[in-house]
């Protein structure tokens, strides 16, 4: 098997919570020598080459974040310009976001069930995972730790089912979280992760309240 | 206030802006932006608007007027072009471009993990749009960007119903 894996995040690769995602899942690949190429649609330049890889070959996967509900509005634009293929081709995903809850991916995913048809390729499955939104936050050791059980993915992809095996649909974890714990984050949300957040702010420069009013404030 | 965003290319938002003034539906006013022209680029995901520069989008183009007006607006129709059953890219852009509007704290509401929104007034969605658009995913999608954004869906419409629209209107 070889794959073509295409992230569908529209931020810069070195920054991409979705290229760790990637990295992860292509080294459970090679542990089952399965090869791949990777792409980016951050970088038009690129469109180019990721359509013809997209055209010449038969195994793809669109690795993605979830934003606003769907498919980021740069991979939609780069979509639209796919030509129609024939169901020789299968066409799988990774939708991955920042909200933990299997609940919130699901509008996404139902569009990504319906993508291939309107392309006139097979579905090959979503592989769906949130609470990433970190990532790109932690230190280089810190992501490899987070983004380690894609790599078991990565295996259980390359035995050719796509996404559609249990293993892939336990990955996403739970779909809700039970009323204690919702207490017990909301608490978390409410002192320590605004602590937290805006300590990650401060690093980057920043020395407003997270939530500053700015248009009211005329600032 | 009602704000029309057209994003298609036969600009049907004029349609809908003469069907409103015919309906004597506008007295609490409205404005149509056709984005023709505009330069609005797509989100980058950089996060700016959240941890460097809260509530400022980093990239300097024509989106920033838009999103005040957006924000400050009872209700925002977007008016797209669909294509895979969805709104054309151009629409998701708008959309995806909100993020300044919204927090990086998050809260739980109805069960679900959502963002705490910057400011106080959050408009109501609806959709209008042209061609083969997939009306129960639109709708689906619609009353799930309504619900992070902590308001209501206004309903989806196809160009052919859009008196039935106007009727939604304030």
């Amino acid at each position: 098997m070889h794959v073509v894996i295409i992230n569908g995040s529209p931020r810069v690769q070195k920054y991409s919570n979705t290229e760790k995602i990637i990295a992860a899942f292509a080294k459970g690949l090679s542990e089952k020598d399965v090869t791949f190429e990777t792409y980016a649609v951050s970088n038009r330049s690129t469109w180019d080459r990721i359509r013809d890889a997209y055209l010449k070959n038969d195994e793809i996967l669109i690795a993605l974040p979830l934003y606003v509900e769907c498919v980021p509005g740069l991979l939609l634009e780069f979509l639209e310009t796919l030509p129609r293929k024939d169901e020789q081709t299968r066409l799988s995903f990774i939708l991955q976001s920042g909200f933990a809850e299997g609940c919130q991916l699901r509008c996404g995913e139902a569009f990504l069930e319906k993508l291939p048809e309107y392309l006139g390729v097979r579905y090959g499955g979503c592989l769906v995972k949130g609470d990433n939104f970190g990532i790109r936050l932690l230190e280089e050791e810190k992501q490899a730790q987070a983004t380690k059980p894609y790599q078991a993915m990565g295996r259980l992809f390359a035995e050719g089912d796509g996404f559609f095996r249990e293993e892939a649909e336990k990955f996403t974890g739970p779909e809700s979280f039970s009323l204690p714990m919702r207490l017990l984050m909301g608490l978390i949300f409410k002192t320590l992760a605004r602590k937290m957040f805006q300590k990650a702010a401060a690093s980057w420069g920043c020395r407003v309240p997270l939530d500053e009013k700015v248009w009211e404030t005329g600032r | 206030m009602v704000l029309l965003i057209d994003t298609t290319t036969e600009h049907i938002g004029t349609t809908i802006e003469d069907e409103l003034l015919r309906s004597g539906k506008h007295a609490a006013g409205f404005e149509r932006i056709d984005t023709t022209g505009m330069r609005i680029s797509h989100c980058v995901g950089c996060n700016d608007c959240w941890l460097k520069t809260p509530g400022v989008c980093a990239i300097r183009d024509d989106y920033e007027p838009v999103l005040r007006k957006m924000s400050a607006a009872d209700q925002v129709w977007l008016i797209s072009d669909t294509h895979f059953g969805f709104v054309s890219w151009q629409t998701k852009n708008i959309v995806d471009r909100v993020m300044p509007i919204v927090t990086m704290y998050l809260k739980f509401k109805d069960g679900q993990m959502r963002h705490v929104m910057r400011y106080d007034h959050q408009p109501d969605i609806g959709i209008i749009y042209t061609g083969d658009g997939d009306q129960a995913y639109l709708e689906r999608w619609c009353q799930r960007t309504a619900l992070n954004l902590g308001s209501r869906s206004l309903g989806v419409f196809s160009e052919r119903r859009g008196k039935e629209a106007v009727s939604c209107m304030l």
